[in-house]
């Protein structure tokens, strides 16, 4: 099938079984290698977009619901001259140790920080819990998020 | 032949792992029992029934509580445990105070999902409203509840049967229930049992069983 759809405000066609997976065709297709793959079952979230504001799992979706979508991933998310400020965040708090869940647990919490500009540690942990991190990053990351509820003025 | 076809093209379909039907077609139909011809023995007897289904985790691990968690499992896969990763659908019931329901669970009339992925519906994913509560309660409990309009939707039997149809006509839940896809278990008999069997219990004046304990 041939599906139309922005990705990070640019806007792509591409032609592709009607059930590929969107992850796939960010990776394979678009060359977008910034989200990453880790279960293929929305176990781990590591494949985290935003489709159209809210943040999906993107091995979840497939070809078929992407006509007139609006992704963005995390390569549309900020510049290495001017990141998000989620990213920002990010680097200041050193977050990152194999950094393989970063792009998804960065998307996921720049969704959660959208809908809930100064969330509870609760709601950080409700909202993040689903974004698995095999180093064990999840204090740093919680700071992080901290952090990035303070550059965004909240 | 024209009939055979379409009767055995739902069967068909299925098995090519697709759930489809022509236009005009329904998932189930409505056929009620004439008034007064069901005892209230009868009725009691399709209230069980309706409770095997109602309280098998394919329905029920949606049907949960004021703590708003979905439940996994309380089939051949395991004991029932809460949702993985710390799911809670929150009030909104659809997860929108936290991680909204449709982050994983994708609506799509395609029913199918790979074992252990997040199941797929043609309704946006989400549990039922709290009224609904069904997991863990007993047998007489459903029944109050399914027999109270101010718990039920504000449904007469007629009207629960109707849902039932309704909801599988969108692909939805109830739908789903039967067609689970992933290895998971299906709920007990059949849809069109199952509406059957509500609109005997409703002809049969609703009767509802006692607890022992």
């Amino acid at each position: 099938m041939q599906a139309s759809f922005t990705v990070n405000g640019t806007v792509r066609s591409v032609d592709v079984p009607e059930d590929m997976p969107l992850l796939w065709i960010l990776r394979d297709k678009i060359g977008l290698m910034g989200t990453k793959y880790g279960c293929g079952i929305a176990q781990c979230g590591a494949c985290t977009v935003h489709l159209d504001g809210i943040a999906v799992r993107s091995c979840q979706v497939r070809a078929y619901e992407l006509d007139g979508a609006e992704i963005t991933t995390i390569e549309g998310l900020g510049t290495p001259d001017t990141p998000h400020p989620v990213q920002e965040a990010w680097i200041e708090t050193q977050v990152a140790q194999c950094g393989y869940c970063q792009s998804g647990q960065i998307m996921q919490a720049v969704s959660m920080l959208s809908d809930n500009p100064s969330p509870s540690d609760d709601e950080i942990d409700d909202v993040m819990s689903g974004n698995l991190c095999r180093c064990g990053t999840y204090p740093r990351i919680r700071e992080a998020v901290r952090l990035a509820i303070q550059k965004q003025g909240a | 032949m024209q009939s055979l076809f379409r009767i055995f093209m739902p069967v068909f379909v299925c098995i090519l792992g697709t759930i489809s039907w022509a236009d005009g077609d329904t998932p189930a139909t409505i056929s009620a029992p004439a008034a007064g011809s069901v005892t209230p023995a009868e009725g009691l007897a399709a209230f069980d029934r309706v409770y095997e289904v109602v309280s098998h985790p394919r329905c029920a691990n949606c049907h949960t509580g004021p703590d708003n968690v979905p439940m996994w499992y309380g089939d051949s896969a395991g004991p029932a445990r809460p949702h993985g990763m710390n799911i809670n659908a929150g009030q909104s019931r659809i997860g929108v105070e936290t991680l909204i329901c449709s982050s994983c669970h994708r609506t799509s009339a395609d029913l199918r999902s790979a074992p252990h992925a997040p199941p797929r519906a043609g309704l946006d994913w989400q549990l039922a409203p709290v009224e609904f509560e069904w997991f863990g309660k007993t047998p007489a409990e459903i029944c109050a509840q399914l027999s109270d309009p101010d718990r039920n939707g504000g449904r007469d039997w007629m009207g629960l049967a109707e849902h039932l149809v309704d909801d599988a006509g969108h692909f939805g839940f109830v739908l789903w229930g039967w067609n689970p896809g992933g290895g998971r278990d299906p709920a007990p008999y059949s849809l069109q049992a199952h509406v059957d069997d509500v609109l005997i219990w409703g002809v049969a004046g609703q009767p509802c069983p006692v607890d022992t304990n």
